[in-house]
């Protein structure tokens, strides 16, 4: 009986092909609205972790709690050898490289200008940041001179300073707050997507900012790259707890971007938000399709009733022809989705230069494709039009026969 | 209400229809009282608008009377569900319809086995009775052909075998010549005739045709929604 009624159904879909396939396809596209989005979004996610994690970030860092608050040069992470030591046994870390980080004054010649000073040790930074590959004039750390400084390209031109010039850092001691100078000459020039780094930060040899603040071999932050990404947004690892103690606090990018989170947990409910808006449009059209297609057979319906077909038989065969129509449009949908999302994948969508809650794009977005968004939505697809289908369906059992024969004797 | 006998198929009793037409009541039936025995081959005529239809929808169960009963093969059709209704209908009548109404997504052999589909009829037997039925009404070969790929003659010898196949109580038919040129429906007519004869199946008929009423064992005329002439032949 079921197959009977099956057959019913798939044929009836194909009696129409020209309305069958502008449904369908319809239909369809949303699904492949559907799936882009979702691919967009996470290629947009991933291209902004990756912008933040990888450009100075790290995917994770530890510091001495409060140091983020407070900016405090004394507040370095405590027991550094024993953090170090243990960082150099984790699995779960690539790299890893220790910074010391302090607000000051950079002054050349012509101007002045307030700086976030970073002492970096090249050799290891190159793993956790992007700046060496940022560098467009002169070079990234080359030789040994203690005196060399890496400024931002908005900075040199504030400063009206280029390759070999020389400029005076100022900074408080951390423990007398005694203001220490030194000079520098510029040794490289990096040009960074962000205008906040390309303005506003300044790089020298750890060694050196050491000495300025007078805080021995001690670091403010040590930023990690782990094996995998993913091991950042699992906030249940015991690492996290492991570099959380004596003093110290271990945070992964999610909790140092909190605001990222946020947004990217608003992206998901402006996902489903779209995701219901779209199905709200193919429901509509899937219940106008259903309807005209039963009220052009009306006659056949009052036949099927006549013969002896119950309500709920007559209700099966309109959820079928649902269930059809949902299949031709789940293969147009994830068809053209698979072929638009691949295209754009390949080509890529440019976005660089363009800031987005505080991060500037730095590559192509790149959207990604996810098996589940070519199973969990069409199965979506097919659920919601089977609902859908319930309004003709329960036209069709309240239908008296001779009403839809309209003359049968 | 008299005892029903063994041999009537159809009675109604006092069974009246009214309809609102813009909100003004039209009777379309008027008491009609009538008894039909198993194995009669019967004509209802009259005038459009006497009533024809909406009796046959009524006797069928396809709509039910605003007064009076009606008994088919014993059973009160009132006092039936819908469920109940459908698979009375399915067991109990065969419909021909003046368009042959047809499934047309649906071969043949499809539409002349869906009642038994319906019914759970096993596979083989209904392959097996399909076919039988198709050689009784002349359509030897046809079975996987669509209704469209069929003339009108024989898309109404399908309805005929689809309405028989089941081998119901009664065989209902709207004016089932009326699409038909006279030849074609001759052949029908007769075909029908010997249906009739050789399995005992009661066949009621709605017509305007000279030829059936001709050839129908009893006529029964409708005016008015009454029956106004009750002739065996």
């Amino acid at each position: 009986m079921w197959l009977i009624l099956l057959k019913l159904a798939w044929r009836n879909i194909f009696r129409n092909k020209r309305r069958t396939l502008i449904a369908a396809t319809a239909i369809g596209i949303g699904l492949t609205a559907l799936i882009f989005m979702d691919a967009f979004m996470i290629g947009m996610e991933e291209t902004m972790v990756r912008t933040v994690t990888g450009s100075f970030l790290g995917d994770a860092q530890i510091h001495r709690a409060g140091f983020r608050d407070e900016q405090e040069a004394a507040l370095t992470i405590q027991a550094l050898d024993e953090v170090t030591t243990n960082l150099a046994e984790e699995a779960i870390v690539q790299h890893w490289t220790q910074r010391v980080l302090v607000l000051g004054m950079i002054t050349s010649p012509a101007n002045v200008s307030a700086i976030n000073l970073v002492g970096v040790h090249p050799p290891t930074e190159k793993y956790l940041s992007l700046i060496d590959d940022a560098v467009t004039e002169g070079v990234y750390f080359e030789g040994d001179n203690s005196r060399d400084i890496v400024v931002g390209g908005k900075l040199a031109e504030i400063l009206e300073i280029g390759i070999g010039d020389r400029v005076v850092v100022t900074v408080a001691q951390a423990k007398t707050g005694e203001l220490s100078q030194e000079m520098f000459r510029v040794s490289g020039i990096y040009q960074f997507a962000d205008e906040g780094m390309n303005s506003g930060m300044a790089f020298v040899r750890i060694q050196k900012a050491q000495e300025m603040l007078a805080i021995g071999n001690n670091v403010h932050e040590i930023a990690i790259k782990f094996t995998d990404i993913a091991y950042s947004q699992d906030l249940t690892m015991p690492f996290w707890d492991t570099y959380s103690q004596q003093g110290n606090e271990a945070l992964s990018w999610t909790e140092l971007m909190s605001q990222l989170t946020a947004i990217f947990e608003m992206t998901q409910y402006s996902k489903y938000i779209v995701g219901v808006i779209l199905f709200g449009v193919v429901v509509f059209g899937i219940i106008n399709t259903l309807f005209m297609s039963l009220y052009e057979r009306m006659f056949e319906f009052g036949v099927l009733r006549a013969v002896g077909t119950r309500p709920f038989g007559m209700a099966r065969v309109i959820l079928f022809e649902a269930g059809a129509l949902a299949v031709v449009s789940i293969g147009v949908g994830v068809i053209l989705g698979f072929c638009v999302t691949a295209l754009l994948a390949h080509i890529g969508i440019d976005y660089t230069g363009i800031e987005f809650v505080g991060v500037t794009m730095q590559e192509f977005i790149r959207p990604v494709m996810k098996v589940e968004q070519f199973t969990i939505y069409p199965i979506w697809l097919f659920v919601f039009t089977i609902i859908a289908g319930l309004y003709p369906a329960r036209y069709v059992t309240k239908m008296s026969p001779v009403d839809a024969m309209r003359r049968s004797f | 209400m008299e005892q029903i006998e063994k041999r009537d198929v159809i009675v109604t009793e006092g069974v009246t229809k009214v309809y609102a037409a813009d909100g003004i009541p039209v009777n379309a039936l008027n008491g009609i009282d009538l008894t039909i025995e198993s194995g009669e081959f019967t004509a209802i005529v009259g005038p459009s608008g006497s009533g024809k239809t909406t009796f046959l929808n009524i006797i069928s169960g396809l709509d039910s009377p605003t007064e009076g009963k009606v008994w088919l093969a014993g059973k009160v059709l009132s006092e039936m569900g819908g469920n109940e209704l459908s698979d009375f209908r399915r067991d109990n009548i065969g419909f021909i319809f003046q368009a042959y109404n047809l499934i047309p997504v649906l071969t043949v052999e499809e539409n002349v086995e869906y009642i038994m589909l319906l019914a759970g009829v096993p596979k083989a037997e209904r392959h097996e009775r399909v076919i039988t039925m198709l050689e009784t009404v002349g359509l030897k070969g046809v079975a996987n052909r669509t209704p469209t790929q069929l003339s009108g003659g024989q898309q109404q010898r399908v309805a005929i075998a689809r309405a028989m196949v089941s081998e119901p109580t009664i065989i209902l038919a709207d004016e089932p010549t009326a699409n038909l040129d006279s030849k074609t429906g001759a052949d029908l007519l007769e075909m029908m005739r010997r249906l009739n004869s050789e399995t005992g199946m009661t066949f009621i008929f709605s017509t305007h045709d000279p030829m059936v009423m001709e050839s129908a064992e009893r006529l029964i005329t409708l005016r008015d929604g009454q029956i106004d002439s009750d002739e065996v032949k």
